[in-house]
């Protein structure tokens, strides 16, 4: 088990509906970007919750820098930045408060977050909507708030699931080159997981493919046709679990 | 990176949403000058000519003038007091889940039972807010729709108005861990009107004094102008346990978060 990023041995959790995830272990090493890329209900967004304590695995563990993240203090907390399903964006507050808020809740130091939120808003080109309020905003625009609340405090872990979904082309840009500047320059570990191969093609070291809540196999991001490895994978194992 | 500043944090973060948020304002107003404009109107519509208006109200309005106002004001705010204090409650706890904001509490250094403890803290500093305007509105109202100014002799009908208010506040908390445990608004609004049926339901049946959720409304109305309430300090007492109780049920639900459904 690696000291530094993220790393899942043996997770598992099944829903009463038998959906879920079995077994899965994975690592992310510090300025490594890793994708996870499944069909819609693969398992996906079961497992990130998983990895980020929203849900409680059956058997297993997860830790982040080598800390259990059962026992994990807010020191490990603090470092991490993530976007599961709905950006954190309170209609009622600008996309300035929101990010203001956002910071507080990592515990950045009140004098700090003035210009953590300012660099971010250049970063992710939100400052013509800085004082719009969130609730106004198109699901593009909210999606990149709730990106910029998860990057703005330079976290050493990244975790995103599926955040590109609403973006438009520029978004994407600006998030790709936000993660790929984080991993490679800052030593972020990086996990986005998507069902769009060509985008996480560009920017991922690693590709995991999930299917009905294992990991099948992994795809290599400079593949010529990772569409075809994709399917091939996942054909193969849809035969052998009939 | 102290609890007490991750408290701090959360208790700013939860200041701000309620302060930018309509429905704390909107509940503030509707508290405070709906509840004043409803017991002058009663007082106003028992003088009237009309003498089936003037029986009906008659008994809710009783002495008339101030301690009248006054006493129309704690059946009034014992009732709405506690679905305008439950809604609150129910929408700090229950927007997480309705916006789906709550996935961004998680894998934060402020722990979840730190934020639903600001959520409470907020809820109680919003609730004092609310009552001393209540008081307010309760004097402006009734010395500018003809009750004079107001003596000193009403002063302990004003303190029995504030203690209700803030007491109301306190058996709201259900509503908190309802929408906690019904992951939105609607299960935290459907259990304060439900607290409200039985509460209505214990006083019907001589059990208000033993019932926490009608003790204090039933005190009220039944200890002004010197009379003796059929409330026993005791049965009053039971409020705090029975907020504490539900607020503790809260902190508690949402330590033990998860988003499986």
């Amino acid at each position: 088990m690696p000291e530094a990023g993220l790393a899942a041995v043996g997770v598992s959790r099944r829903f009463r509906s038998g959906a879920g995830v079995h077994g899965i272990d994975l690592s992310i090493a510090p300025g490594e970007v890793h994708a996870l890329v499944g069909l819609n209900g693969a398992g996906k967004s079961t497992f990130i919750k998983l990895l980020l304590g929203m849900l409680r695995p059956d058997a297993g563990t997860v830790a982040i820098n080598g800390v259990d993240i059962r026992d994990a203090p807010a020191m490990i907390w603090a470092k991490v930045g993530h976007l599961v399903e709905h950006p954190l964006a309170y209609p009622e507050l600008t996309a300035r408060a929101n990010l203001g808020l956002g910071a507080r809740l990592h515990a950045i130091q009140p004098t700090e977050i003035p210009r953590l939120v300012e660099n971010i808003l250049d970063e992710l080109a939100l400052r013509p909507y800085a004082n719009v309020r969130a609730g106004v905003l198109s699901s593009g625009n909210r999606q990149r708030l709730g990106l910029a609340s998860a990057l703005q405090h330079n976290p050493s872990l990244i975790v995103l699931d599926e955040p590109t979904n609403t973006l438009d082309p520029s978004g994407v840009i600006l998030l790709r080159e936000a993660l790929l500047r984080r991993a490679r320059g800052d030593g972020a570990a990086v996990l986005v997981s998507s069902h769009h191969l060509d985008e996480v093609a560009r920017i991922a070291d690693r590709i995991c493919v999930l299917n009905g809540g294992r990991i099948i196999g992994g795809l290599d991001p400079r593949g010529i046709d990772i569409e075809r490895s994709f399917f091939d994978l996942i054909h193969a194992d849809t035969r052998e679990s009939a | 990176m102290t609890g007490l500043r991750l408290l701090v944090a959360a208790i700013s973060t939860e200041a701000r949403k309620i302060r930018s948020a309509r429905v704390g304002v909107a509940t503030l107003i509707m508290l405070d000058v709906g509840i004043a404009l409803v017991c002058i109107a009663a007082v106003l519509g028992a003088r009237s000519d009309d003498t089936v208006l003037a029986s009906k109200l008659g008994p809710l309005v009783a002495e008339g003038g101030w301690d009248g106002y006054l006493s129309a004001s704690t059946q009034v705010t014992a009732v709405a007091g506690l679905l305008g204090f439950g809604v609150v409650l129910a929408w700090q706890f229950g927007r997480e889940f309705s916006d789906g904001t709550v996935t961004g509490l998680f894998a934060i250094p402020v722990p979840r039972r730190t934020l639903a403890a600001a959520k409470l803290l907020v809820f109680l500093c919003w609730a004092f807010v609310v009552s001393s305007g209540l008081i307010l509105a309760l004097l402006i109202v009734g010395a500018s729709f003809g009750l004079g100014v107001p003596g000193s002799e009403i002063g302990p009908l004003l303190a029995r108005e504030y203690g209700l208010a803030l007491l109301t506040a306190g058996l709201a908390v259900p509503a908190a861990w309802a929408a906690t445990l019904g992951r939105g608004l609607l299960a935290g609004i459907a259990t304060i009107i439900a607290v409200i049926v039985l509460a209505q339901i214990a006083v019907f049946t001589g059990m208000g004094g033993w019932f926490p959720f009608s003790a204090p409304g039933l005190w009220a109305a039944t200890s002004g102008a010197g009379a003796h309430s059929v409330v026993t300090a005791g049965q009053l007492a039971l409020v705090a346990p029975v907020a504490a109780a539900f607020g503790g049920l809260t902190l508690r639900a949402w330590h033990r978060l998860q988003l499986d459904r």
